[in-house]
């Protein structure tokens, strides 16, 4: 439907200047944080790159949002990570505990590498980055459930999840993990390593409630049915 | 963006500081060095472990503190970050850099007949000032002097819970926990001296206890960190005995006072008397002895201090002259003193910073590890050790 109205559309600016909202006139196009893409010399651009860049120069582009950055360190999944620990739209407070989460992760390792003997050094994994990801690939559940109504009752049926939520499910259970069974004195930062760590190496609470879900559907097989999509 | 924003929130970075001393020279002495230098197994590692036998060839090069040195040379002197360091590698090393090396020749050419001369260490936040502090207090270590190293001056003059009033003198007041700690940590570095040092003077603490002279300063110290009531005094005997002591020809032992954050002598506490009214820093025991250690009217040793905005109290996060930090009473007090200014890393520096966190695994982003992301960190940091530090924990 955008597609058409963009014909009929011209680039009108309200009364009051929106800046940095997130509705936009669809006239507006997206903004391209990756440096490569304006590294390519002129002459090797394909005809449509051609026809974009052209096109760039005489749309309104939307601003970027805080969280874009043409950064190399940029992680797409670390960032929602972020945006689903913030509080109050404080990122600030919810970056700084993941930074320290991270640096904690790895001082822990890189402890554990130096002191291990020769043998033992190459499978210590130190990158908190690579433990962070194997383990939210450790938490996410692979089937869900879902209320379903028949007859009057209310049955939990297994379903199919999709990835996007899949991966939402094993953050939630994590950061929501990290709040509820800490001590009172244990700071965030250093609950959630300890939960990543242990997630990595497939023990602790996340991977037992994903572990608890697998089997409730497991047990609600004979209503597989239910479901009709 | 975000990450730059975050990296900027704990620094305001300024423009670089230009070390008065050039650099010109320095650069002659590495192309000649390079070809000199023996064969190290790594660029960004020395072998010389010695401070004293460290030249301007090493400059950029990380020197190894031996183990066994760690603990009774630095129970207290280094930064928190830099501790945690130390315990993450399982190894103490240190960058040497041109302050560090031109404060230890000063340290080996001065005149020690002489009143002692003052050396002052400033620069932007962040730019290594206390790791050339402890650097020069190595050196001073191996050298067989006597180590007087106040971690920081700004601890004393805040946050204290019990401020006795005392007894020596009425309108004083005592910190009997700072002192009794700083007490302990003192006899963990010095162990060879307390023995050997006698009292020249007789101490009367209550009715009851005295120490007599011709005592070892050992028993002094021990009685401080036992009596805690009176350990501020203590403190106060013991630099008193050292300033006598040190230029003496018989036996004589020379003196380094280590002072980081020596503006907080000068200035303003948060501390208050019991009526709410403010407490001025002189009538604080432990920092009225201080004032007349830094004092140069003893021979026989050194003082080198360091400015130190971090820990200061009611100055803006942007000083880091000595005019700024000192204040006019404390640049007055501090006046005449050799400046030492530290600046942020030079390219060499960062390289070496660089390699070595890739050799200790520390970097483990895998874009860490290219040119790209070198790239950025120098931008990030803008090549201030310890905003350095801080992005590649993360990262």
């Amino acid at each position: 439907m955008a597609a058409s109205l963009t014909g009929l559309l011209k680039p009108w600016t309200p009364r009051v200047l929106l800046v940095r909202w997130s509705r936009y006139n669809p006239y507006y196009l997206e903004p391209e944080p990756r440096k490569e893409v304006y590294h390519i010399p002129e002459t090797e651009l394909t005809p449509e790159q051609k026809e974009e860049r052209e096109l760039k120069s005489v749309r309104p582009i939307k601003a970027a949002t805080n969280s874009v950055t043409s950064s190399v360190f940029n992680d797409p999944v670390l960032s929602k990570f972020v945006n689903m620990m913030m509080k109050d739209g404080d990122k600030i407070i919810a970056k700084g505990i993941i930074t320290q989460t991270l640096e904690n992760m790895k001082r822990k390792q890189v402890e554990k590498y130096h002191k291990a003997p020769e043998g033992k050094k190459a499978e210590t994994e130190c990158n908190p980055y690579a433990i962070f990801h194997q383990a939210l690939e450790n938490c996410k559940p692979v089937i869900g459930l879902a209320s379903i109504q028949k007859g009057g009752k209310f049955y939990q049926v297994p379903i199919p999840l999709t990835d996007d939520r899949r991966r939402f499910l094993a953050m939630k259970w994590m950061i929501t993990e990290c709040r509820d069974n800490k001590h009172r004195r244990t700071l965030m930062y250093e609950k959630l390593s300890q939960e990543l760590l242990a997630a990595f190496s497939k023990e602790g609470n996340v991977v037992k409630r994903k572990h608890e879900l697998h089997k409730m559907a497991e047990s609600n097989r004979a209503y597989a049915h239910y479901r009709w999509w | 963006s975000f990450e730059n924003r975050l990296a900027f929130r704990w620094f305001w970075l300024p423009e670089p500081v230009r070390p008065l001393h050039g650099s010109g020279c320095g650069q002659q002495q590495e192309a000649v060095g390079m070809e000199m230098r023996p064969e190290t197994f790594s660029i960004f590692r020395t072998q010389e472990n010695d401070p004293d036998c460290q030249s301007e060839q090493h400059q950029g090069q990380y020197y190894t503190v031996p183990p066994s040195h760690f603990h009774t040379v630095f129970p207290h002197g280094l930064p928190p970050r830099y501790q945690q360091q130390v315990k993450t590698f399982n190894e103490g090393c240190v960058m040497v850099r041109q302050p560090a090396l031109e404060l230890i020749s000063h340290l080996k050419r001065a005149d020690y007949s002489k009143p002692t001369l003052r050396y002052l260490l400033y620069g932007v936040k962040g730019s290594g000032k206390t790791m050339s502090l402890c650097h020069t207090v190595h050196y001073c270590s191996t050298q067989g002097w006597l180590v007087l190293h106040i971690p920081d001056a700004h601890l004393w003059v805040k946050n204290c819970k019990e401020l006795l009033p005392s007894s020596y003198h009425a309108s004083r007041f005592d910190q009997p926990i700072q002192a009794s700690n700083w007490l302990r940590n003192f006899r963990t570095t010095n162990e060879n001296f307390l023995s050997k040092i006698k009292l020249r003077q007789r101490y009367v603490w209550t009715k009851r206890e005295s120490t007599e002279e011709g005592q070892p300063l050992g028993e002094l110290v021990d009685m401080g960190v036992s009596r805690v009531k009176s350990s501020s005094d203590v403190v106060g005997a013991v630099l008193k005995e050292l300033r006598l002591q040190a230029g003496g020809t018989e036996g004589g032992f020379r003196l380094a006072v280590a002072v980081d954050g020596v503006n907080g002598l000068w200035g303003r506490t948060t501390l208050k008397k019991e009526d709410k009214s403010p407490v001025a820093p002189e009538e604080l025991t432990l920092v009225h002895n201080l004032r007349k250690m830094i004092n140069n009217d003893w021979c026989g040793g050194a003082v080198i201090a360091t400015l130190s905005q971090t820990g200061s109290l009611y100055a803006p996060s942007s000083a880091y002259l000595p005019q700024e930090l000192l204040g006019e009473e404390g640049f007055d007090s501090m006046d005449p003193f050799i400046p030492v200014p530290v600046s942020l890393y030079s390219e060499k520096e960062f390289e070496s910073c660089y390699l070595y966190y890739l050799d200790r695994h520390w970097l483990q982003h895998p874009h860490s590890q290219t040119e790209e992301g070198k790239k950025e960190l120098i931008f990030l940091s803008n090549r201030n050790p310890s905003v350095l530090e801080r992005l590649c924990a993360f990262l």
